[in-house]
């Protein structure tokens, strides 16, 4: 499951070779000259910029790289600077000369007289980062813990986007270090206090991450409570939009509202980057049960896309056993990859598939067969109870119930008599078929076109202004002239 | 110890006494003492402070509430229930770690499953079954509930009926005659639209009367609809009437009106 939080690239700590070392640092440092900018400038663009320009960086962080940058950055001897280095490993003997070059280019920058808030909170994202890298989760539960206390403290719109980053990874070391359920009133404490804030950047991170803490547990009612209560607004950041569809999804296939969930599951698939292939692997598992459960077969090509065979391959055999409508295969199926469906919290779900197994199995009879005696049919669905007879009669009379086959049965002589199917086109059926179609693609369109982007040419913004007094003008002049018409009239 | 928790288990005492001569009406008036008394204690939900006497006192009020969701199926009040079991729940799942698990969390907990299914919430049954552990899903009174729904989602209503014998726990039985009645009603339901018609006696067979005349004063109450002539019951009024050849006109029109206006947006 840890594969599909991280939508990046699991960075691996690559092996520093000290050459590396000090681009990376002016790396960091142009990064943060951004944050400054960004900071006084007031515009949350250029932070989320930083952020980016960070994350291709992440695999290049070391201990060495990262006391070199708190030294430039924080003010040495601070008391924030030695929280932040006490996580970091103390430094080797290789490793005194960076420091020595560190030590002079903060004397030529001395930047670090008054400290803005967001490159404190940015120090501790970096440090995070680099200790969930490392692998060292307890002290990545200590460093996000310091850092959200202070996050509490601070309301600047700046800091919003950094902030939600580190929420995220704040409830990822505790993840990571099996903790969750300890954090929970905290997110919820910031939950409220991003609300109250308008920070919607931060609601949105922080309601996913109740979320997924509640589904972690399988708590389904409370996640669904407190989702179906929390505001709601348009999306700021598609991948936090994403693991909401999924957890969506999720809720929705566990109260049995297929077609929702179905909905929800395809489009977190669909919306997902293509280098997130462990969520997505998760999205497609549950979609094709739900697929399942809906009595759809998924098409062949599902399974086969790239590097998710092999993940999908038992829900393909799960598939083919659904299709046939073959109870024993199923059973047989279920129980081979057991412990894959265990794993992936799909156990139950499969149990629910049984029944679809059935009508699967009872529409291949009715259609292949006019007439059919019920204890046949019992011994075709391979029905292994006592009173097979009964036991068919009564499946397939709540299976015309349900209109999953057109039948009728006898009682007295004991046999299902299946329907002629008429004419469909006779019917209004196409209509509501193309109908359905038709609305479906312009929807689709209309979606699309609400969901194209333009950058906000701020720099177009004063030549504009300008135009805009311009056309103002020709149009009053317009208007004056449309209006002398109209008395001429009179 | 604590008097507090003294005047608890005494009245504790009384309440379980009378609990076994069947006198529940001296049980109800006990426990809503009780349910007062507890409200004293600050070790229990949700404030779960850790007083030194905190897991006497959690374990003291876990066995009150079972024995409260207990009592309510015995009085027949599936709200009471509903409530009791509510304040249960917190002792299964948050208290976990704190207390030794009980031996009735899991008859109680399949029990809460089968009032879901007789109540027909079948979405909030499944939501309480991802909470189980395959360990819990494995306990003969779960298990029981699990099999319950799908013999039940499938139609396989013998099976269903046949369960009442087999139940795991006498308390199970007040639900299960319950369950009798709903599917009774799911059997009604299927049979007027899978039968052409049914001659009264394997309808009666069927709906699991013992009598004619049960089955008579059923249909007049349920279904006036069905048609009794010749010693059979038609179901003929209850299907659907033959598919209208009209054009819907109306309707056609929104849509070709709709389409036209979409399509002017787009081009």
């Amino acid at each position: 499951m840890s594969e599909d939080v991280e939508m990046k690239d699991q960075a691996t700590p690559s092996q520093s070779v000290s050459s590396a070392l000090p681009s990376a640092l002016q790396h960091l440092k142009g990064i943060s000259s951004i944050i400054e900018s960004g900071s006084y400038s007031k515009e949350v663009r250029r932070i989320a910029r930083a952020l980016r320009l960070t994350f291709a960086l992440r695999r290049k962080l070391t201990a060495p790289l990262l006391s070199s940058f708190l030294d430039y950055v924080l003010v040495p001897a601070s008391e924030l600077h030695a929280k932040l280095s006490s996580y970091l490993p103390s430094p080797k003997e290789g490793d005194r000369e960076m420091e020595v070059d560190s030590a002079t280019s903060a004397i030529q920058n001395p930047v670090a007289k008054h400290l803005l808030p967001e490159l404190e909170i940015y120090c501790y994202l970096l440090v995070l980062l680099f200790l969930i890298d490392q692998k060292r989760y307890d002290a990545a539960k200590a460093c996000s813990s310091a850092s959200i206390v202070r996050l509490k403290s601070l309301n600047r719109r700046t800091v919003d986007v950094i902030a939600s980053r580190l929420y995220f990874y704040y409830s990822y070391s505790y993840e990571l270090a099996g903790d969750l359920a300890e954090i929970r009133g905290n997110l919820l404490a910031l939950h409220r206090i991003a609300t109250l804030r308008h920070d919607e950047l931060g609601q949105e991170t922080l309601l996913n991450l109740l979320l997924r803490n509640y589904l972690h547990y399988n708590l389904y009612d409370q996640a669904e409570k407190l989702r179906s209560k929390a505001p709601r607004f348009e999306a700021h950041s598609n991948q936090q939009f994403c693991r909401y569809l999924f957890y969506l999804g999720k809720i929705r296939t566990i109260q049995l509202e297929y077609t929702d969930a179905k909905e929800s599951l395809l489009q977190a698939a669909r919306k997902a980057p293509s280098a997130a292939r462990g969520f997505r692997i998760q999205c497609n598992k549950w979609a094709l049960i739900v697929r399942l459960l809906l009595g759809e077969v998924p098409e062949r090509n599902v399974f086969m896309q790239r590097g998710m065979e092999k993940a999908l391959r038992p829900y393909f055999e799960l598939t083919n056993a659904v299709r046939i409508g073959d109870l024993d295969l199923f059973m047989n199926v279920a129980e081979k990859f057991g412990t894959t469906f265990n794993r992936d919290g799909t156990h139950n779900l499969i149990v629910r598939l049984r029944h679809n197994v059935i009508r699967t199995g009872l529409r291949n009879i009715s259609i292949s067969y006019s007439r059919i005696s019920l204890a046949d049919v019992a011994k075709k669905l391979r029905l292994n109870s006592a009173n097979p007879v009964a036991d068919a009669e009564s499946i397939v009379a709540k299976a015309i119930r349900d209109g999953a086959v057109e039948a009728s049965l006898d009682h007295a002589d004991g046999w299902m008599v299946s329907k002629e199917t008429g004419d469909i086109y006779s019917t209004n059926e196409p209509q509501f078929a193309f109908n359905s179609r038709i609305a479906f693609c312009l929807n689709m369109h209309n979606e699309a076109v609400r969901a194209l982007r333009f950058p906000p040419n701020t720099h177009k913004e004063k030549e504009s202004a300008e135009k805009r007094r311009e056309r103002h003008q020709q149009e009053q002049e317009l208007a004056k002239h449309i209006e002398e018409e109209d008395d001429d009239d009179f | 110890m604590d008097p507090k928790l003294t005047e608890v288990s005494q009245l504790f005492d009384r309440f379980k006494a009378s609990f076994l001569r069947n006198d529940y009406d001296n049980c109800s008036n006990l426990l809503s003492q009780l349910k007062v008394l507890l409200t004293g204690f600050r070790s229990l939900p949700p404030l779960f402070a850790d007083t030194p006497n905190a897991v006497h006192e959690l374990t003291i009020a876990r066995d009150i509430y079972e024995h409260a969701v207990v009592l309510s199926v015995k009085t027949e009040d599936q709200d009471a229930f509903e409530r009791d079991f509510f304040q249960l729940k917190p002792y299964y799942t948050d208290a976990c770690n704190r207390l030794p698990p009980s031996p009735q969390e899991y008859p109680i907990l399949g029990l809460n499953l089968l009032r879901l299914l007789v109540q027909n919430r079948i979405a909030e049954f499944h939501t309480e079954l991802e909470l189980l552990s395959s360990a819990a899903l494995e306990n003969p009174c779960i298990k029981h509930a699990v099999e319950l729904e799908q013999s039940f989602m499938e139609g396989a209503y013998n099976r269903v009926l046949s369960a009442r014998q087999t139940v795991p726990h006498d308390t199970y039985v007040y639900f299960m005659d319950l369950l009798a009645k709903t599917v009774r009603d799911e059997i009604a339901g299927c049979s007027e639209k899978a039968y052409d018609y049914l001659s009264i006696k394997d309808a009666k067979q069927m709906l699991l009367f013992s009598s004619d005349q049960e089955l008579l004063e059923y249909i007049t109450e349920e279904h006036p609809e069905w048609e009794i002539k010749n010693g059979s019951v038609y179901f003929q009024k209850a299907k659907e009437s033959a598919p209208c050849k009209e054009i819907p006109s109306l309707q056609l029109i929104n849509q070709t009106l709709s389409y036209a206006r979409e399509l002017e947006r787009i081009v």
